[in-house]
């Protein structure tokens, strides 16, 4: 696996971290003997029992990761305390589970997933000449920006047949959906997770609860070889009022 | 309290009573009521109440709150309608978890649970702004049933709600978490009146075998304390105590019509695939705004070639779903809008048609509060975020409130729910659904936009960004009192056939910028006053007697007795 790092902007890169975020000593699962059954039987074997790959081929899985190793990058993160992202998609499409819809323009979720990692297996090589898994990183995310970007460099006939913004949001959000719904990402975050049958009690101010932790922050640059991070331009036009 | 494993639970106080009444598919029952969600679950209750033989079927499971039901946002996939669905058109309607629920207690099982009325404007669209439609009925007629819906559910809120027909609540407001701090604070900044604390259908104080809020935040998720009212908790325990059954797991497929033009019952799948006949003396579809009009369109028949009841054409045309556009703003300080119930402050100072702007209507400010996957897919939208800049908002997710704009979408003929090719596992014909803005519309959507961003900017935000998207289902089986232009009539029965009924937010036509859950409450309480005045003649007369029922205070659920609405003026 590739590996770009972040760093520190009082110096020093990010890696091999347990616990990325501002709540170093913050744990949700540290409190699930207060959680009902239901919820602690879930939340647990989420965390302990990723489901096996069943969807996708062994080739196309490793290109996946690939993927997913820059769209939802956990370099930082030590490999006992990488979030399984992969399993989580194979297992929705494995298991035919769908969000309620599909666009008139989109083929099945499986289709297009095969799709769209052809066209990328094959964008890659037109462009640089290599396997994408094989490129470097900032290469990688070169090309999957410009399908973020909605414009495809290169373009690719797949992009005809299925709207490139509609798998990238189905591609980023099952990404987003995986990792943040597992218990270390809620650490890294600062969600206090599941409260049933105990609740909340501090509910103004953004006070923690007696078993939450307060913010310990610390500024951060992404790693120089990417481009995924937001820019200047991004912040002032964000900052920008009416 | 001590629970035995086996019992069902129903929130963490109430169980489900036992025995439930068990009709034969064969036997011949009075009502059979198709979907048991927001105004299924009042109806059955109602119904059994009055002595009738009613069963109800539903789609989805009879949940146990606490078996079935996670604080977790992705465990509770299952409680959304997550069949699928073809959407379509301009701007297609994301469905599922956004809108459909699937389970006894339907949509209200996972609403957040505001409860704001509808305005007396509401009902007079067409004649006050030359768009959109009447009603048949007025805002005053359904008065009386908003304020006993209000204290069935109850709902919490402020002593003085200002807007539309102002009034209080019977329950005290909920105390403020860190987004109803900010809609508050950047309101009153620009001098908007707002809200706080409600109105929302959560306990702020127990209520029978309910225990109030816990401020746990996972409203949307289904309530497992039991704190927020579904009608899986609020009226379907009742109306199995009083004889009527819940039959979970079964698909209606067709409601089946008789050669004198009387429908006779409902045929549906049970979960294994088996197909039934539920005979009925007269059937009430209340499967929402999708599952109604695809049931009808299914139901086409010799006479009826293009769906039951769909005489006028406009069977599945007028769907409606509110601007729901997410505004969030990022601070210095701490929120944490993961606490306190997501709904819980807002303000309809922008509600009504305002002639200084250029477009008809309006819409209101509320507090949302995405958990964090839900947070995460806003900001795909809302700031382009992927790779690290996803890791960087996110690790900021305690900065940012969140606030919606509910705005309303008029009715158009071009939104619409008809039969795709795709066929579901029970080889019945999947919805597509068609959803397009027009003018006034993106108008009104650009101002509300505006206008919370300014909010979030005057409560003292850095950053303020904006994702667009929508909200609520209605339409698409509407009413009035033309038969050629409408589906039902004041009382929720098809213009075409004298023994079948439409009850649900399909029925409505118009939506006006208030979360409409209370509003199908409250039409269904009424249809339900209505079958019991007409009693047996519904079953064997064509007559159609159009007054108005007089209310029936006496089938309320336990609890309700005795709790009173404020009076404020």
């Amino acid at each position: 696996m590739k590996r770009s790092f972040p760093y520190r902007a009082s110096g020093g890169e990010m890696r091999g971290l347990a616990q990325p975020g501002y709540y170093p000593d913050f744990s949700t699962l540290a409190q699930k003997k207060t959680w009902d059954e239901a919820t602690r039987q879930v939340v647990t074997e989420r965390v302990e029992r990723p489901p096996a790959v069943r969807f996708f081929s062994q080739q196309e899985a490793a290109l996946l990761q690939t993927i997913i190793d820059r769209v939802m990058p956990q370099d930082d993160r030590d490999e006992d305390h990488t979030i399984p992202v992969l399993p989580a998609i194979d297992e929705r499409l494995f298991n035919k589970s769908i969000n309620g819809y599909r666009y008139e323009d989109m083929p099945s979720d499986q289709e297009a997933y095969r799709l769209g990692l052809a066209a990328i297996a094959e964008m890659a090589q037109q462009r640089f000449g290599q396997s994408f898994v094989a490129l470097s990183v900032h290469r990688q995310e070169l090309l999957l920006k410009s399908l973020h970007d909605e414009k495809p460099d290169p373009e690719h006939t797949v992009w005809g047949r299925m709207p490139v913004k509609r798998f990238w949001a189905m591609l980023l959000g099952d990404c987003v959906a995986a990792y943040y719904s597992h218990p270390w990402a809620w650490d890294e975050v600062g969600f206090g997770g599941p409260a049933y049958p105990r609740g909340y009690m501090r509910l103004e101010n953004g006070m923690p609860e007696p078993w939450e932790s307060d913010e310990t922050r610390y500024e951060w640059s992404a790693p120089a070889d990417s481009v995924s991070d937001f820019t200047e331009d991004d912040r002032r036009e964000w900052s920008k009022k009416w | 309290m001590f629970h035995g494993h086996d019992e069902h639970r129903l929130g963490a106080m109430q169980t489900l009573p036992r025995p439930m009444r068990k009709f034969r598919d064969d036997e011949v029952v009075d009502y059979c009521v198709v979907g048991v969600g927001s105004a299924g679950g009042v109806l059955v209750q109602r119904l059994a109440r009055a002595g009738f033989r009613v069963v109800g079927l539903e789609a989805g499971p009879f949940w146990d709150t606490e078996k079935d039901w996670v604080s977790d946002e992705k465990g509770s996939h299952e409680l959304y309608w997550n069949d699928l669905r073809i959407i379509g058109g301009t701007d297609p309607l994301a469905l599922g978890e956004n809108n459909s629920g699937k389970g006894v207690g339907g949509g209200s099982v996972h609403w957040a649970a505001f409860t704001p009325r509808f305005h007396p404007s509401d009902f007079r669209v067409y004649s006050e702004d030359g768009v959109g439609a009447d009603w048949p009925i007025s805002y005053w007629d359904l008065k009386p049933y908003y304020e006993l819906l209000e204290r069935e559910i109850p709902v919490a809120g402020p002593a003085w709600f200002p807007w539309g027909d102002p009034h209080g609540h019977p329950y005290g407001p909920h105390p403020l978490g860190g987004v109803g701090d900010i809609l508050v604070r950047g309101c009153t900044k620009l001098g908007i009146r707002t809200v706080a604390g409600g109105p929302v259908a959560i306990l702020s104080a127990s209520h029978g075998d309910r225990p109030h809020c816990i401020y746990r935040g996972f409203c949307i998720q289904g309530c497992k304390v039991g704190a927020k009212a579904s009608t899986l908790i609020t009226h379907v325990p009742d109306a199995i105590t009083h004889g009527a059954e819940i039959r979970a797991h079964s698909m209606a497929a067709r409601v089946s019509l008789r050669d004198d033009g009387r429908v006779d019952g409902v045929t549906y799948f049970d979960r294994e695939g088996n197909e039934h006949f539920q005979r009925a003396r007269a059937v009430i579809v209340s499967g929402y705004a999708i599952e109604t009009p695809r049931l009808l369109l299914n139901s086409a028949c010799p006479g009826h070639r293009h769906g039951l009841a769909n005489s006028s054409g406009t069977l599945g045309k007028y769907l409606m779903a509110q601007a729901g556009n997410v505004v969030a703003g990022r601070f210095d300080e701490l929120i944490r809008l993961y606490k306190a119930p997501p709904a819980h402050a807002l303000s309809e100072e922008f509600y009504e048609t305002d002639r200084r702007r250029d477009f008809a209507r309006g819409f209101a400010i509320q507090t949302v509060g995405p958990l964090p996957v839900a947070f995460a897919k806003q900001m795909m939208a809302a700031m382009g975020a992927w790779g690290w800049g996803m890791r960087r908002v996110m690790m900021d997710y305690n900065h940012w409130a969140t606030l919606g704009v509910l705005g309303e979408i008029l009715p158009w003929e071009d939104n619409r729910v008809e039969l795709a090719e795709e066929k579901d596992r029970f080889g019945l014909r999947v919805a597509k659904v068609t959803f397009n803005l027009h003018e006034n519309d993106r108008k009104l959507i650009e101002f509300g936009k505006r206008k919370v961003m300014n909010v979030l900017w005057a409560a003292g935000a850095t950053q303020v960004v904006q994702e667009s998207r929508f909200a609520h289902l209605v339409g698409a089986a509407r009413m009035g009192n033309d038969p050629a232009t409408s589906v039902v009539d004041r009382f929720g029965r098809t213009h075409d056939i004298p023994n079948l009924f439409i009850c649900d937010g399909s029925i409505l036509p118009t939506q006006g910028s208030a979360n409409p859950g209370l509003t199908i409450q409250a039409l269904a309480a009424r249809t339900a006053d209505y079958l019991i005045q007409q009693g047996d003649a519904i079953f064997s007369s064509s007559r159609r007697d159009l007054s108005e029922p007089s209310i029936r205070y006496d089938f309320s659920p336990p609890y309700t007795k005795w709790k009173g609405n404020p009076r404020i003026a």
